[in-house]
């Protein structure tokens, strides 16, 4: 009888807990459309600028955190990353623009071609817009190269012919498309467009251009097939090292053991965005502002 | 008759062959592990490989302590969340379900078990770090914690967890007292116990070791866990006292840097593999002790 007692108050416990969650989340969902209805009152009093800040990182090693850290200056003077430890870490842009979309307080960085404004906002920095104008025209200083590298000596005719059209004034014009800023000073492509195959791999942030590049290449030479293999930075420079790849891709600069057996080319530039939640009333911030919330020494939105 | 006696032989031979197969596996990880492990735990310094608690690949620190707590944590998070509902429901499956809602249950906890784990930490990331982060925003207003945290945190990983190894412990808890004996259950009944007492006392305890190989099977699953952990978590390389607080696994912290790790730092991940190795090595064997010490009562 104890132990039937005891399911019983058990089964109302967490039918309880259940009735609370629903609660909490059918208000919640009330109070967003309440937002959605008349906008600036209701997010603004939501917004609690005492609140801490949620700050989102990359995770070590990761080309897109290289590459922040060293353009905001979140390093010592040895040029070691000093993002505070309580920073959250995710491996994955998709999971960096929900947490920040899900979390009032959040900051992160991606890479500007893969910012989705219905998602999360991209603020200034120094005021600057994140536009791909705008980096082209240096007032948004916050970007990075995207690297191609074959080996020294590469003997495929469709890897070279394809990289010949990378850089050429067509291949040039995909990459703006795409929303990244292009390499200057290119010549219209004049290649021969041989016969036969090769594999391009390696930065996952690379490859959603170079899908669009391989499309583009398909056009003008139908005779060619090209395989892309979706990997990592490190992976991609290693696996063109020992010959697995025809072309690799590296979302940062070639290191020194790699630069001595790859030849790399910088194919676009690509910025940086921080991104805030949409509910955040913050639009513009300073490189030094978007260096101490990284550093750790502000932790509260008021504070900046 | 001879040429039977040779098929049987020959059978033998391809089932001891299969058997190896599995035994060649776990050589090779174990060779593949230490061998790339060992070296690098001795570069940079056993003790201070183990007990350091700062983990800066890019100034070459390497301190897994947050790490061998962060799984710690949220695998008893997801033992006290998982194993008293897994073993009520058994209960509820094995001696109390109607014929009628025996059949969609069983299948339910079946495709709980066949969910991939990134769809548990697409959940978890959607649904429950919002509701973790009220309740912690509340717990924060009431002045009951320092720190409201943000939703990605322990707790949150201990929930999601404990959901994902209920379709263990429940598989293994109700196949096990299903073959304890009738007779034991009738002769508890006929000596005038009631239908409660004699589950609790007479029949968990005679499905012990069934119970105990689900629990087992579930922390292994918990600790090893990895995608889903790694959506949740927060995955903050340093110590914290607060549930509410993000940590990260040595699971995570091997996927979430492998990508882009080079040299000493990538070693640095495997000799991680090889204290996550270690860990599950621990686990099997104290199990192993504990049903010794269960058989010699």
């Amino acid at each position: 009888m104890k132990m039937k007692k005891f399911i019983a108050v058990l089964s109302v416990v967490s039918m309880m807990a259940v009735a609370a969650a629903g609660c909490g989340s059918s208000s919640d969902t009330s109070s967003a459309g309440d937002a959605a209805a008349s906008d600036d009152s209701a997010s603004s009093s939501e917004w609690d600028a005492a609140s801490a800040i949620t700050v989102v990182s990359r995770e070590e090693g990761s080309g897109t955190r290289g590459a922040f850290t060293e353009l905001f200056g979140v390093v010592d003077d040895d040029d070691n990353d000093i993002t505070t430890l309580d920073a959250q870490v995710t491996n994955n842009t998709s999971v960096m623009m929900t947490t920040v979309s899900e979390n009032e307080y959040a900051i992160g960085y991606i890479s500007l071609g893969s910012l989705d404004e219905s998602l999360v906002k991209a603020v200034s920095i120094d005021g600057a817009e994140a536009t791909a104008e705008n980096i082209e025209n240096g007032s948004y200083t916050v970007s990075r190269p995207f690297n191609v590298a074959v080996k020294n000596d590469l003997d495929n005719p469709v890897a070279t012919d394809f990289m010949a059209f990378i850089m050429s004034t067509e291949g040039q014009a995909v990459v703006s498309e795409e929303g990244y800023i292009p390499v200057s000073e290119v010549e219209a492509y004049a290649g021969e467009a041989p016969e036969g195959s090769c594999v391009v791999g390696g930065s996952s942030s690379i490859s959603p251009l170079m899908e669009k590049l391989i499309e583009a290449y398909a056009e003008v030479n139908p005779n060619a097939s090209i395989e892309l293999q979706t990997t990592d930075s490190t992976t991609g420079m290693t696996s063109a090292i020992e010959g697995s790849y025809d072309i690799g891709m590296a979302s940062r600069e070639l290191n020194d053991e790699e630069a001595a057996e790859l030849t790399g080319t910088v194919i676009a530039t690509d910025g940086i965005a921080v991104i805030v939640n949409q509910n955040n009333p913050t639009d513009d911030l300073t490189v030094d502002q978007v260096k101490s919330i990284y550093i750790g020494d502000v932790t509260t939105w008021d504070a900046i | 008759m001879k040429s039977k006696a040779w098929t049987e032989k020959f059978m033998q031979g391809v089932f001891f062959v299969a058997a190896c197969a599995s035994v060649l596996a776990v050589a090779l990880i174990c060779i593949f592990l230490f061998a790339n492990g060992i070296p690098a735990m001795r570069e940079i310094g056993f003790i201070k490989f183990i007990t350091g608690e700062i983990w800066r690949p890019g100034s070459d620190q390497f301190g897994i302590l947050p790490m061998i707590v962060g799984s710690l944590y949220v695998t008893a998070g997801a033992v006290i969340f998982g194993v008293p509902i897994g073993i009520l429901t058994s209960v509820f499956m094995a001696m109390y379900c109607p014929k009628q809602i025996y059949k969609p249950l069983k299948a339910a906890t079946e495709l709980l078990a066949g969910i991939p784990s990134v769809i548990y930490g697409f959940f978890g990331l959607v649904v429950v770090v919002p509701i973790i982060r009220q309740f912690g925003t509340a717990l924060y207003k009431a002045g009951i914690v320092d720190n409201p945290g943000n939703g990605n945190s322990i707790l949150t990983a201990s929930l999601i967890l404990g959901m994902m190894i209920l379709p263990t412990i429940i598989g293994t808890t109700e196949s096990a007292m299903r073959a304890v004996p009738s007779h034991y259950y009738e002769g508890s009944l006929a000596l005038g116990a009631t239908k409660e007492r004699s589950i609790f006392r007479v029949i968990i305890p005679a499905a012990k070791s069934g119970v105990i190989a689900g629990i087992v099977l579930g922390i292994g699953r918990a600790i090893g866990e990895t995608m889903a952990v790694i959506m949740i978590v927060g995955n903050q390389a340093r110590l914290t006292s607060s549930i509410l607080q993000g940590i990260r696994t040595l699971t995570g912290n091997i996927v979430i840097e492998m990508g882009y790790a080079t040299g000493l730092h990538r070693e640095a991940l495997i000799a991680t593999g090889v204290v996550l190795f270690v860990f599950i090595l621990i686990i099997n064997f104290s199990v192993a002790l504990l049903k010794r010490g269960a058989d010699h009562e």
